[in-house]
């Protein structure tokens, strides 16, 4: 039941937000409301990461592939906040601050693809065996692909032909284009790990990361539309922003309980 | 206890956090690669064998602590 609830809450929060936004209609106070909780998701975010660190021991593969996703929270969470101050705002920042702002972003995206990977990874190493066997994976790798490409892929030509064109401020939004297909792809294993782990409590981390790696498709899909495309200005990308960083949330709560529960039932 | 019995009783233990499908699956897979055997025809006498077979997938999964814990359980529980 706790499970259950842990899947919900992204859904409930996502609800809260929407209704938030709806109440402000676009006043003054809709701008400081969103970069507000854009922390507060990015927090919660660490949190469950480092909460899942704390229950594996040193050289556990899963405690590295959680440490990873963390050190990527905690680089973007330090980009927000830095941007906060008037130094680094866009009217302001000068080159050595766009290096920076730059550089967090691109050691967040590096730090959660190396994350989502060594996820990924455990399938494998745990000889778990995925469910429609050898075609049903190329299947469903083959259609997640394609659907990354065609929300990152674009983003990722537009940022390189800016960087060829010397615009370095460009390279942050290469990488990420680059970084965001390569970690949409690995939403194949991740989601067959969780399936064939269907009936037990492991099978919740791996649904639950899975369901931030969608969102994160949802996100780059929102972010790419245009201006005209959002009704009102309603700020759908932040709707899926918040929804992948409280999976991820809730998917480093459902692996400390679920590591727990081990322990209490073993113990 | 029966001797077929052996493969299902841990089966059995692993399914509440793997599911029934890999749970299944681990068992038989240890069994066929440390003990040359299928399921049906492991023993008591392989119980040792089998925990320690499966130790290094679960310990990818859960984590060393976790998964000694879980062994040590399945170890006493099953005989």
């Amino acid at each position: 039941m706790r499970f259950r609830w842990l899947a919900v809450f992204p859904l409930l929060y996502a609800a809260v937000f929407i209704a938030i936004v709806w109440w402000l209609g676009g006043g003054e106070a809709l701008g400081p409301f969103i970069i507000g909780q854009r922390l507060l998701v990015r927090l919660l975010a660490i949190a469950g990461c480092f909460l899942a660190v704390s229950v594996f021991a040193r050289g556990d593969h899963l405690r590295t592939a959680w440490l990873w996703l963390g050190s990527g929270a905690v680089a973007i969470l330090s980009r927000d906040l830095l941007r906060l101050l008037p130094l680094f705002q866009p009217a302001n920042a000068g080159p050595g601050a766009l290096v920076i702002l730059s550089g967090l972003g691109i050691l967040s995206n590096v730090a959660l693809l190396a994350g989502v990977w060594m996820l990924a990874r455990s399938w494998k190493m745990a000889a778990i065996s995925l469910p429609g066997g050898r075609y049903g994976a190329l299947a469903v790798a083959l259609i997640t692909a394609v659907l990354a490409l065609a929300v990152a892929g674009p983003g990722a030509l537009k940022g390189a032909r800016a960087v060829a064109g010397g615009d370095w401020s460009s390279l942050i939004l290469c990488v990420s284009a680059v970084v965001d297909i390569l970690s949409l792809c690995l939403i194949t294993p991740l989601l067959l790990t969780a399936v064939s782990l269907r009936g037990g409590l492991f099978s919740w981390p791996w649904g639950l990361i899975t369901a931030s790696q969608l969102s994160w498709l949802l996100y780059d899909a929102a972010a790419a539309l245009a201006p005209s495309l959002t009704p009102g200005g309603f700020p759908l990308a932040e709707v899926f922003r918040g929804l992948a960083q409280n999976y991820l949330f809730v998917a480093g709560l459902a692996q400390l309980f679920a590591i727990r529960q081990v322990r209490r039932s073993a113990g | 206890m029966t001797t077929s019995s052996i493969s299902e009783k841990v089966a059995e233990r692993l399914t509440p956090y793997i599911g029934p499908f890999n749970a299944r699956m681990w068992v038989k897979a240890v069994a066929r690669r440390e003990l040359g055997l299928a399921p049906e025809e492991l023993k008591p006498a392989h119980l040792a064998t089998l925990v320690d077979g499966l130790r290094p997938y679960l310990g990818a999964l859960m984590g060393r602590v976790a998964a000694d814990d879980l062994l040590l359980q399945i170890g006493r529980e099953v005989h």
